[in-house]
């Protein structure tokens, strides 16, 4: 990675977190927002807005934002392939039909989270269960459990949702599905900040294995890799990942499929330089979709997911293809 | 020294070759011929502790190969195996720094000064030291088959395994590379290469290993396992020997007529 490309990650993130704070229902100067982050005691308005309104949906952002980069590109890298991403191993569709049944429960709200969570890793238990093969895990059979498992769950969704037509569950579960940060705060962040940290500690185990699994399985295991207990590392470590911020923000696309090719472009595929770049351009990516989310159409918010594939897709098909054309225009001359 | 005892290999739940015993030693290089099919490639992962044994053991330096850790193995044994991969945005120094996974704890991310010592060397002796920052999906077959080898050699291990390394190389590349494998082992190296030319193997090899009918028919000498019936019938073919001017024995297919017609 080139030193400037390096610097602007790092301010990047920053960067991203000011604008963040400044734009919402209620517009904010630079001095109030500086005021308010220098006196966290004072009781006013300003404070309340600052301090647990707008810093905690910038972290949870921040937070969803550079997980599910991480875990897309942890994905990616043990699968080598390139259309991996953190729903692949079914944490979300686990999830999803496991909070959607809760919801029709009558389950409180409080015990949503949870019962996600629990239920994301447990489908990404069952997955990889399914795709075991010897004492390791097969690329193929992992994406086939996956995708075959996710759709089973999304049609537990679906028949939720119809069933709960005539209750106002419906609208919840949608807008859960749609992905929102709206309405959550610190204790969220702190329930799953464990979680994210044991998932840290796993993705800087995945650094080394997931450079040597570059060449290919066969070979990594030449060079000395334990290739089984990898995998069964960086899945768990993706997991981690995945069913935190399915927790945090419910379910937002994008991020984890297309911020590692983003990263990769800018940062090359040494997983040391690939992993900070993916976790800084996602957080970034999450706090400005958060802010157009909460600004565009105050006081009401768009579903972050929503935007995400909007704006994001588009953008990242012209960034993503150009190149290619233009190295295709060379190669033929 | 690697050795094998009664070792027995299957592959997909198959037998494929039984009754193996071997004792290869440090300074030596030893080729593994036969047919396609018979298990040279299966052997060689079996001596690099990639596939397990179903029955007897490999040893290397008196330490069974299935009591040692994945670090343990690559420090001692490097193997090059065929098979292609598809690597993207990689350049040939970072594909062959890779082989230094085993030099490094699981904390230890950046390349170290022996490392980049050890990945000149490796490129130096594959002769692709001006290589070094080109794309590896921009070379050609042979180029890259040069890169592996130098991913095997960049692990510094006193053993070397190879899967036909010759396989993509032209006629000269073929004969640097079994010239480098020789050089290899005359320093004091152990190499182990399975090779599908007979006459290549008996112009670099000091012993021949002859995998056929399920076992290890022989392992000797090239003059002696050139001169082996056996093998016409494990190749199928009449074979012709021919010895050349400098005194070395070849062989070659005879008109093509295979070895039952010959023996009737």
């Amino acid at each position: 990675m080139k030193p400037l490309a390096g610097l602007a990650l790092v301010l990047l993130v920053p960067a991203a977190a000011a604008v963040s704070l400044l734009v919402g229902g209620t517009p904010l100067s630079i001095e109030q927002v500086a005021g308010a982050l220098a006196h966290p005691h004072r009781a006013d308005t300003l404070n309340v807005i600052v301090w647990q309104l707008r810093l905690p949906r910038v972290c949870i952002a921040a937070t969803v934002g550079a997980a599910l980069a991480l875990c897309g590109a942890m994905l990616q890298g043990m699968l080598r392939n390139p259309l991996a991403d953190p729903y692949l191993t079914g944490v979300s569709a686990g999830a999803a039909a496991a909070i959607a049944i809760a919801m029709l429960a009558g389950a409180s709200a409080a015990a949503i989270p949870a019962i996600g969570f629990v239920a994301g890793l447990g489908a990404a238990l069952l997955v990889a269960a399914l795709a075991r093969r010897g004492s390791g895990i097969d690329a193929n059979r992992l994406i086939l459990a996956g995708v075959s498992l996710s759709t089973l769950f999304a049609a537990i969704v679906t028949l939720a949702v119809v069933r709960a037509q005539s209750s106002n569950y419906a609208g919840t579960i949608v807008a859960w599905l749609a992905g929102s940060i709206a309405g959550r705060g610190w204790h969220d962040l702190l329930t799953t900040a464990p979680y994210l940290a044991a998932g840290t500690f796993l993705a800087l185990l995945s650094i080394a294995p997931l450079n040597a699994l570059r060449i290919g399985d066969l070979r990594a295991r030449a060079v000395g890799v334990d290739v089984e207990r990898a995998q069964w590392v960086i899945l768990a470590g993706s997991s981690l990942f995945a069913a935190s911020s399915v927790v945090l923000a419910g379910l937002v696309g994008f991020i984890g499929l297309i911020v590692p090719h983003l990263a990769r472009r800018i940062a090359g595929s040494n997983a040391v330089a690939l992993l900070p770049a993916c976790a800084a351009i996602g957080a970034a990516l999450c706090m400005l979709a958060d802010a157009v989310c909460r600004s565009i159409v105050a006081p009401a918010e768009l579903p972050i997911g929503v935007l995400l594939a909007f704006i994001g897709v588009p953008t990242f098909l012209y960034l993503y293809l150009r190149p290619a054309t233009a190295a295709a225009r060379s190669a033929r001359r | 020294m690697i050795e094998l005892h009664d070792v027995a290999l299957e592959i997909g739940g198959h037998p494929l070759l039984s009754g193996l015993s071997a004792r290869i030693g440090a300074h030596e290089l030893v080729a593994v011929v036969g047919p396609n099919g018979v298990g040279k490639t299966t052997l060689l992962r079996a001596l690099a502790g990639l596939h397990r044994t179903v029955d007897g053991v490999v040893r290397v330096d008196g330490v069974a190969i299935d009591a040692m850790t994945a670090f343990e193995r690559a420090r001692r044994i490097a193997l090059v195996t065929a098979d292609d991969v598809l690597l993207d945005a990689l350049a040939v120094r970072d594909v062959v720094a890779i082989g230094r996974f085993a030099h490094h704890r699981w904390w230890q991310w950046r390349t170290r000064e022996d490392d980049d010592a050890a990945v000149t060397r490796a490129l130096d002796a594959v002769a692709m030291s001006d290589f070094g920052d080109r794309l590896f999906a921009s070379l050609s077959s042979g180029e890259r088959q040069r890169v592996w080898i130098a991913l095997g050699l960049a692990q510094e291990t006193p053993i070397l395994l190879l899967d036909e390394p010759t396989s993509h190389l032209d006629l000269r590349v073929a004969h640097e590379i079994l010239a480098l494998l020789r050089e290899l082992a005359s320093s004091g190296k152990l190499v182990v290469c399975a090779l599908h030319d007979v006459n290549e193997a008996a112009a670099y090899a000091d012993r021949i290993a002859l995998l056929g009918n399920g076992t290890m028919l022989a392992l000797e000498p090239p003059e002696a396992l050139l001169n082996d019936a056996r093998l016409d019938g494990v190749y199928g073919i009449a074979l012709e020997r021919i010895r050349l001017p400098s005194g070395s024995l070849r062989i070659y297919a005879s008109d093509g007529r295979r070895a039952s017609q010959v023996s009737s």
